[in-house]
């Protein structure tokens, strides 16, 4: 029966079949989209070492494809870069370049990234002004165990001016490993927040009010009882419930409790599914807000101005929102989702539902523009960014960070996180105590380290317990980039990266700490 | 290596050797020789030694279907209870909730199955099924549509169709008993 | 097989000066988490590099990555199965494959591939079904890592293992340590059969898969996924009757989408795409790169320090969410008493040979210390009695009369099952 039919069917699905590189990133696609995949693809990103770690990062990055890196190291390869690289060849690359050797075998894995070895020493390109225009061309620059104070001069650099490129600071020894991300702001519109957006529920727009006031629950015969969608049962049991209850809607659980009783005893059969559902998303009633409280936070910072802002377009929507929730003429909450979740109900009910809920949310997009032109007029932003901003608004996010090194400089900071998570901060500071004595040339030892760690928080400040399980491991091997922790961070700075790079998912804002003997992470140090 | 036997050493009951039979075949087993079935209903194995397949048979001894004798094959893999058996009515037969191909519209054996429910939950849902045909969330629309506007014209239909009849030039399997 | 060959032998050549200067750090001294037994040094270093023979179960998106930290860890005699050929789709973070590696088993090239790299460590593999090998097969492994992406393979290498495990023989309990991914988020975990929750006691931990309700996919279509289901779960087999869909065949997947694009312009509902075809009735879980890399290394730093015991190890589920900046959760998975793979009880039962399975069952009833009710037996090859159902209790009413010695040999085992248990109770017989 499939023979007659192939011969227009192989002609169909020629054309039909994704091309040869959406099946090759299939996968990820899923997961960030074709706008994900061009953020990734225009990016350059330089690595300032070969190590093990490095290279590890980089493997995770060229896979799904960046647009290009360096690999910056003056360094030869030696015996032990030989022994856990794996992106080396063996003992032939002990003497070599380490990112000359390194950077064709990274090439490999994805023919459309470009990649380059550049032998030239970071110290030195630090203090020429060509050399640091040079570093801060790139869309992100990553860190691995660089000296005290190449790092120092490189993260003071990158902080100089909010359009240099972020610095992704990593420090490993042994077990043990933390990380940080030093940017100013990152903006996200897309932050694929798995909590539901508003169906407006509580304040349906006219449209959705009218087709409730229109059902009569008395008039449908039992096929189309058990077929209303949940949205339409709890907008005529709100208004039930405010008529009886002085214009409020349920707030104390007793209250809650009875209003889903009222939904449930709607039933006329006990397998109604669409009454069951309304019961399960009842809480919607009471948690909804017009403005959740973190965009509410947003929307009440100090505004930013987009003409002195590297992210313009994100500061120019972020103020139309507010006017847009302020709007007298709008609906005094944030913009209409059209993305309707499923539920029981027949086809023609709710594709005109979702018809409604499309129609309306064009209404308030059409208005956020408006409002948009009248607040920004010279200010050109691609449409497709606005159209997102205006579907995400509900799920918007603005992380402020801090430089490098700010929260080791923060005594209360310190002595309140050690409280909090003694062992996270213990290990982060075992981290920087560590850096400074190998800067120092002086031995590492466990009483070495915490020495350090008491001249960081200040003499007042008492050690948890914690710190010697920290510091006994990095005394044990503290220089030494395991292959399993090498491989580890790779995951883990690379998929920050990624975050960073294409404005999607939320990355780690602070020192994220990592111990492998227990095998668990941690964050710290996040800016308040 | 770590020394685990010296952990082992201060365990008692679960130290003894466990047998070989699969987690699906015990439970299995288990749920087979635990039925609880009505005379209504009954398990036939083509080959007795082969739990995974088998037949229920269900002759309802009320409501609309009474009379009627109807065969669900069940057919059950080893990643069993993680997910559910495999369930079709092989006769074609007029019923609102299963249709011709002998798809069965029963909860349990798709969205709602977890592995809690056994083959006993199964087989109840599905004589359930035949004392109170579900016109509300049909698979065969024309049987719901005609349950739900016309009582008597069903109840017709379902006798004739149970006697191997046509119906709206659809022809039925006798399974009239 | 060349290449293994090649440096089969040249293992101790291959090690040049400062090779493991790194892994020796943590080799030559103990941590302050390091199990007092602990043999620093030279010991350690030959039973990792020497002796542990480790089974790499898969060999895709969290195989190629383990396979690499294990090399470079210092294991030198690794096995791996795989029963899959490599697929365009793969490339974007399986990296141990090329463009010109499709279609090619995956466990070969992934061996190749290492041992071109990683000098001096031996890869053997197999191309084909955990189920093609037997217990003597995995007896031979000090360890196994399993890095999957079917429950079933799971459950069954999970029983295996648990079932090996042989309270005379100490070397019988494998350690098994299991990754597994789904776009940003993954889990890895230690597995000590018999000692430590299984796989199987965290079966209801699992998110079941999406499935639509028959109905909905045949009369209420709201969703582009139930247009598509509608195209695959009713009207493949109604129109294609026997004939076996592939969803790895693109002429397959095309008319599934142009089926369900059909029915979702009848119902006037969006969103079928070829992509979202192929999601669902592939079932596709997204999977990238770095979430491979961040739980294969979690499993392999869980290899390398049960081997070595050079630091403590996972007790015993590591979880990681990535969405919404870093969030993991480590904590023990509790065993499961009533786990029809490690749980429940087994009892060494001695009868005289002449004993009949009536009488073994009268014998089951009484023991005060099991209180069974109704018992059902079986074999692992045979039922022996049933209770029920009517037919299978008429089939093995015959073998009540019979001595159990007739059938189960000395040492087998008789699974019961019954109502007053809450999952099986497991008996070796031995005879007087």
């Amino acid at each position: 029966m499939l023979q007659n039919e192939s011969q227009t069917l192989d002609e169909a699905t020629m054309s039909i079949q994704p091309d040869s590189k959406t099946r090759r990133y299939d996968r990820q696609l899923r997961l960030w989209a074709a706008s994900g995949q061009a953020a990734l693809e225009s990016s350059r990103i330089l690595v300032t070492a070969g190590s093990a770690t490095s290279t590890s990062v980089l493997k995770n990055l060229v896979l799904p494809g960046i647009g290009h890196f360096t690999i910056l190291d003056a360094a030869p390869t030696t015996p032990a870069d030989a022994g856990n690289n794996f992106f080396l060849n063996a003992n032939a690359s002990i003497g070599k370049p380490r990112a000359e050797e390194a950077v064709p075998l990274l090439r490999e894995l994805n023919e459309s990234v470009d990649g380059v070895a550049d032998t030239r020493d970071l110290e030195a390109l630090l203090q020429t002004d060509e050399g640091r225009k040079y570093v801060t061309s790139f869309t992100l620059v990553i860190a691995h165990n660089l000296p005290a104070k190449t790092l120092e001069q490189l993260s003071t650099l990158l902080w100089q001016d909010p359009t240099y490129p972020p610095l992704m600071v990593v420090r490993s020894a042994g077990f043990l490993a933390d990380f940080y991300i030093q940017f100013h702001e990152h903006c996200i519109i897309e932050s694929h927040s798995e909590t539901a957006p508003s169906l407006r529920l509580t304040k349906p727009f006219p449209a959705l009010q009218a087709w409730a006031d229109s059902t009569d629950y008395d008039k449908l015969d039992p096929t189309e009882h058990a077929h209303i969608p949940f949205a339409l049962i709890l907008i005529k049991e709100a208004d039930k419930w405010r008529a009886e209850h002085g214009g409020a809607l349920p707030k104390a659980y007793a209250e809650q409790k009875a209003f889903k009783a009222d939904v449930r005893a709607r039933q006329r059969k006990l397998d109604e599914e669409n009454f069951e559902e309304a019961e399960a998303q009842a809480v919607r009633m009471w948690t909804e807000k017009a403005v959740s409280s973190d965009i509410q936070a947003l929307l009440d910072a100090p505004p930013v101005d987009p003409r002195s802002s590297p992210n313009a377009a994100f500061h120019a929507l972020l103020q139309t929102l507010r006017a847009f929730v302020h709007d007298p003429a709008g609906p005094g909450c944030l913009p209409l989702t059209a993305t309707l979740p499923d539920m029981k109900t027949d086809t023609e009910s709710y594709v005109r539902l979702q018809r409604m809920y499309k129609e309306q949310a064009r209404v308030e997009n059409a208005r956020f523009k408006e409002l948009l032109k009248e607040k920004f007029p010279d200010l050109p932003i691609e449409e497709a960014v606005v159209d997102a901003f205006v579907k995400n608004s509900h799920h918007i996010k603005l992380l402020r960070g801090r430089p490098f090194g700010a929260f080791d400089r923060d005594a209360e900071a310190l002595a309140s996180a050690l409280q909090i998570f003694p062992k996270e901060t213990a290990t982060h500071l075992a981290f920087t105590a560590l850096s400074a004595l190998l800067a120092r040339g002086t031995e590492v030892t466990a009483e070495a380290l915490t020495a350090g760690v008491q001249d960081l928080v200040g003499p007042d400040v008492e050690l948890p317990d914690e710190l010697d399980a920290a510091v006994g491991e990095l005394a044990r091997a503290p220089t030494a980039d395991l292959p399993n922790t090498a491989a580890f961070l790779g995951g883990m700075v690379a998929q920050e990266a990624i975050k960073l790079l294409t404005k999607q998912y939320v990355p780690v804002n602070g020192y994220c700490v990592v111990d492998l003997v227990d095998s668990w992470t941690g964050t710290v140090g996040a800016p308040q | 290596m770590i020394k685990i036997w010296s952990m082992k050493k201060n365990e008692d009951a679960a130290a003894k050797k466990r047998p070989k039979t699969s987690a699906a075949q015990i439970r299995v087993q288990k749920d087979l020789t635990e039925l609880d079935l009505p005379s209504t209903m009954k398990t036939v194995f083509p080959d007795p030694a082969d739990l995974l397949n088998f037949t229920l048979t269900i002759t309802p001894d009320e409501g609309m279907y009474k009379g009627g004798c109807f065969n669900f094959s069940f057919q059950i893999n080893n990643n069993y209870p993680h997910e559910p058996p495999k369930v079709k009515c092989t006769q074609k037969i007029y019923h609102p909730n299963v249709d011709l191909e002998g798809n069965v519209c029963l909860n349990i054996l798709r969205e709602d199955w977890k592995p809690v429910l056994n083959l006993n939950s199964v087989m109840v849902g599905l004589q359930y099924l035949f004392l109170e045909p579900n016109a509300d969330d049909p698979l065969n629309k024309e049987a719901a549509e005609e349950l739900r506007k016309n009582r008597d014209q069903f109840l017709y239909n379902v006798k004739a169709s149970m006697r191997g009849g046509a119906i709206k030039g659809v022809q039925y399997d006798r399974v009239a008993v | 097989m060349a290449a293994a060959v090649a440096t089969n032998g040249a293992a101790v050549a291959a090690d040049w000066p400062g090779r493991y200067h790194h892994i020796d750090q943590v080799l030559d001294t103990p941590g302050p988490r390091t199990d007092p037994s602990f043999q620093a040094g030279d010991e350690v270093k030959e039973f990792l590099r020497d002796k542990c023979k480790i089974l790499v179960i898969g060999a895709g998106g969290l195989g190629c990555e383990i396979l690499a930290n294990l090399a470079l860890s210092g294991f030198k005699d690794i096995h791996v199965i795989d029963m899959d050929t490599i697929d365009i789709s793969n490339l974007n973070r399986q990296f141990l494959f090329r463009s010109k590696d499709v279609g090619k088993p995956k466990a070969l090239v992934a061996a190749e591939s290492i041992m071109t790299r990683v000098p001096g460590v031996k890869i053997t593999p197999y191309y084909g079904k955990i189920q093609d090998k037997d217990e003597d097969y995995y007896m031979q492994f000090n360890l196994v890592i399993c890095g999957l992406d079917s429950v079933e393979a799971r459950r069954w290498i999970n029983a295996t293992l648990v079932n090996m495990v042989d309270p005379e023989n100490p070397e019988s309990l494998k350690p098994l340590i299991d990754g597994g991914t789904e776009g940003f988020k993954g889990q890895a975990r230690v597995i000590l059969p018999t000692i430590s929750s299984c796989y199987e006691c965290s079966l209801d931990m699992l998110n079941k898969p999406t499935a639509f309700p028959i109905c909905t996919i045949a009369n209420t279509p709201r969703l582009p996924e139930h247009c598509i289901e509608w195209a695959s779960v009713l009207e493949w087999p109604r129109v294609h009757g026997d004939k076996k869909m592939d969803t790895d065949d693109p002429e397959h997947i095309g008319w599934l989408y142009k089926t369900a694009l059909a029915r979702a312009k009848e119902f006037n509902i969006e969103g079928v795409t070829y992509s979202l075809t192929q999601g669902v009735v592939k079932n596709i879980i997204p999977a990238i790169a770095s979430t491979n890399a961040i739980i294969a290394a979690s499993c392999c730093n869980e290899a390398f320090k049960i081997a070595t015991s050079s630091a403590a190890y996972l007790n015993n589920y590591f979880m990681l969410i990535g969405t919404d900046g870093v969030y993991s959760f480590t904590f023990e998975h509790e065993k499961r008493p009533e786990c029809p793979v490690c749980g429940g009880e087994a009892v060494d039962l001695t009868i005289s040979k002449g004993m009949t399975v009536d009488k073994l069952i009268e014998t089951l009833v009484e023991r005060q210390d099991i209180q069974i009710k109704k018992p059902s037996l079986s074999s692992p090859t045979k039922q022996i009695y049933f209770q029920a159902p009517p037919q299978l209790e008429e089939a093995t009413r015959p073998n009540l009369e019979k001595p159990v010695s007739e059938l189960v040999e000395e040492g087998g085992e008789i699974t019961v099952t019954a109502t007053s248990l809450p999952f099986s109770l497991s008996l070796r017989i031995h005879y007087t």
